[in-house]
């Protein structure tokens, strides 16, 4: 009799493992405020401009403006998910000449929607590397970056003396603040 | 973007295992047969409830819990799931599988003093394996800015996923009071098939080389190969995902043929050896296959102007899709069962007082009411073998009721405790088999939870 009397203990024990089990409260809603922010950074665009590259005759000069397709707002995620992009400029001048720099962001019917303007001093020996203050793009200017879909750049090489010899190097990043929700 | 995310980590979630370390060996359940088609179990007939004679449900998750993500404890959800991820690493798995047994039956053959057996049955299954895309999460959820140097492996993408029937006949028999043999054949009907486990490739960002701000790399080398679901996945289909693909599960799916083989070897009266092997297998995927792949590498360095009027301009996207193309390609393809090996050893001890009804293994065998033991689980994955180690206790309470405690080191849980109950009233057999049991006092912190149950009716020899 002892013997079935633990048997049926252990009967009534294993069942109210089986049944009794419990939760803590959770809270499924939460899925609501999910977001992702990612922070992305790629190259935006470079270039080398050579001396040989310009007429070398002490006069200003604009070297001829080259267009580039930049598609990148074709993409769904770029053009309805940027919150806001900082645009970095950086530039070596290795030659004795000033230059100004321009970039047009221009939309798909050729219209200029902004340009961005960046002077360039003259190589005097030493280090010549600009790193320009970010262009910022939030709200409506962001909203104008969204339409670019070429950019057209410009270089005007000053008046100056002497040989021309060097280059002009251009570097540029993006960072793209996303926001998935 | 930010569904598929979620979608992926709730699959992490409902992550289920296939060791059924409570069914293992448990012989008076006949189900057994199904994990061991040598084991040692015996009956006159026996047949399942059609559609509950078998049905199994196992949730597993290596890196967190229900909890973890849905507490409802003022913490910010994306917090959550940041730590989530943090938490995770690549080797952290998904696995799911659901088995429902359409119909099962079995029957002695020979005469009353055979000890040969026939089983057979259908039943579905679902199976699911996913390793937890790390790279991807971070590069999803932070971006590359802080991660300059890195390189997001895309080989952390490794997934498949199939629902299928399996029509099998077994049989077994006992050659002798101390061997056991049984093999079963199996014929596998894939209703639908997701493949995507040999990928490679990285997304790199780097320091600049000089010439620009970055270096900005894409090798991809993904393939993605389905069998049975193109079809939904197109605009013009309208129909029901869920009917048409029991339909092709059953009726329509691509072959396969697979076995089972078991032993039980009895080394003396109360020491047992067990082994057993299953789904050594392969299907032949060839309903509505489609592969899609992505390959080649890119290399982004922005726009480049060469104030050169022979300059052509590029095109960011048109270059990307040429140097990565999507080919969709419409061959057949093989995939092999995950296979599954089990071991167990057993000592038996107490000898049974109960000298009423026998169970027909014979009268002169000792009958033990008590054994101890230890199993072993491995199975196939795609990177390295899942291994689980049990130790187990098993009891006949009663002449017809047997309970099987169970305690397991497996990837999800070092304190992975079971528990098995099998009684029969007259004819009627009934099993509940529940794993993971001290999870269940607050189930959403578990990080796996399974159960399985079921309802036979299984005829010994009447008494002489």
């Amino acid at each position: 009799m002892k013997s079935n009397f633990i048997n049926r203990i252990s009967i009534i024990l294993f069942s109210t493992v089986l049944f009794l089990s419990c939760s803590s409260e959770l809270d499924f809603d939460q899925v609501d405020d999910f977001k992702i922010e990612p922070v992305l950074v790629a190259n935006l665009a470079f270039f080398n401009l050579r001396a040989n590259q310009i007429p070398d005759d002490g006069q200003a000069h604009q070297i001829p403006p080259d267009v580039e397709e930049f598609d990148v707002f074709r993409n769904k995620y770029l053009n309805e998910d940027l919150v806001k992009a900082e645009l970095n400029f950086e530039i070596e001048n290795t030659m004795n000449r000033g230059f100004k720099v321009e970039l047009a962001l221009i939309d798909a019917n050729d219209q200029i929607l902004e340009t961005i303007h960046l002077d360039v001093p003259a190589y005097t020996g030493g280090s010549n590397i600009i790193k320009y203050p970010a262009e910022v793009y939030e709200g409506d200017r962001l909203a104008l970056l969204k339409k670019t879909m070429k950019v057209g750049f410009t270089v005007t090489v000053e008046a100056g003396t002497g040989n021309i010899s060097g280059n002009l190097k251009l570097k540029s990043g993006a960072i793209a603040y996303m926001r998935f929700e | 973007m930010r569904k598929a995310l979620l979608i992926l980590i709730l699959l992490v979630q409902f992550s289920f295992a296939q060791n059924k370390q409570i069914l293992y060996n448990f012989t008076s359940i006949p189900q057994s047969s199904l994990v061991n088609p040598g084991a040692d179990v015996s009956y006159k007939y026996y047949f399942g409830i059609p559609l509950l004679s078998g049905v199994s449900v196992n949730t597993g998750s290596s890196s967190f819990s229900a909890y973890d993500l849905f507490a409802n404890n003022g913490v910010d959800f994306n917090d959550k799931v940041r730590n989530i991820i943090n938490k995770s690493s690549a080797n952290d798995k998904t696995q799911v599988n659901e088995q429902l047994e359409i119909f099962s039956g079995g029957f002695r053959v020979g005469g009353r003093e055979s000890q040969s057996y026939i089983s057979f049955g259908v039943y579905q299954e679902f199976d699911f394996l996913m390793y937890f895309p790390k790279d991807l999460a971070i590069l999803a959820v932070d971006g590359n800015q802080n991660y300059i140097g890195k390189s997001f492996n895309l080989g952390d993408l490794n997934v498949r996923a199939e629902v299928l029937s399996v029509f099998h006949v077994g049989f077994h028999k006992k050659l002798s009071k101390k061997l056991v043999l049984g093999g079963r054949a199996k014929i596998y009907s894939s209703g639908a098939n997701a493949t995507s486990t040999r990928n490679s490739g990285y997304i790199y960002t780097g320091p600049g080389t000089g010439i620009n701000m970055y270096t900005q790399m894409v090798e991809s080398n993904l393939e993605l190969k389905t069998s049975g679901i193109a079809k939904f996945t197109k605009d013009e289909y309208e129909g029901s995902v869920a009917s048409d693909m029991a339909h092709n599960t059953f009726f329509n799916g691509s072959l396969g043929l697979g076995f089972d083989a078991g032993v039980t070897y009895n080394i003396k009266d109360n020491l047992q050896l067990t082994a057993s092997i299953l789904d050594v297998g392969f299907i032949r995927q060839s309903k509505d296959v489609e592969t899609r792949r992505y390959k080649g590498n890119y290399i982004y360095n922005g726009v480049n102007p060469i104030f050169d009027s022979t300059d052509k301009p590029g095109n960011i996207f048109d270059d990307f899709e040429d140097a990565i193309p999507e080919e969709k390609l419409y061959q057949k393809y093989t995939t092999w069962r995950p296979v599954k090996f089990n071991s167990s050893i057993q000592y038996s001890f107490g000898e049974s007082r109960y000298d009423g009804d026998c169970n027909c293994k014979g009268s002169d065998e000792k009958r033990y009411l008590n054994g101890v033991g230890a199993q072993l689980f491995l199975m196939t994955m795609p990177n390295e073998p899942y291994v689980a180690l049990t130790a187990f206790y098993k009891r006949s309470i009663f002449e017809k009721l047997d309970v099987k405690g169970t305690y397991t080191f497996d990837p999800y849980s070092n304190t992975n405790v079971g528990l098995g109950v099998s009684g029969t009233i007259g004819k009627f057999n009934i099993y509940a088999l529940v794993d993971n049991i001290f999870e269940y006092k607050d189930v959403s912190k578990a990080n796996s939870a399974a159960f399985q149950f079921g309802f036979n009716f299984i005829f010994q020899n009447s008494k002489e």
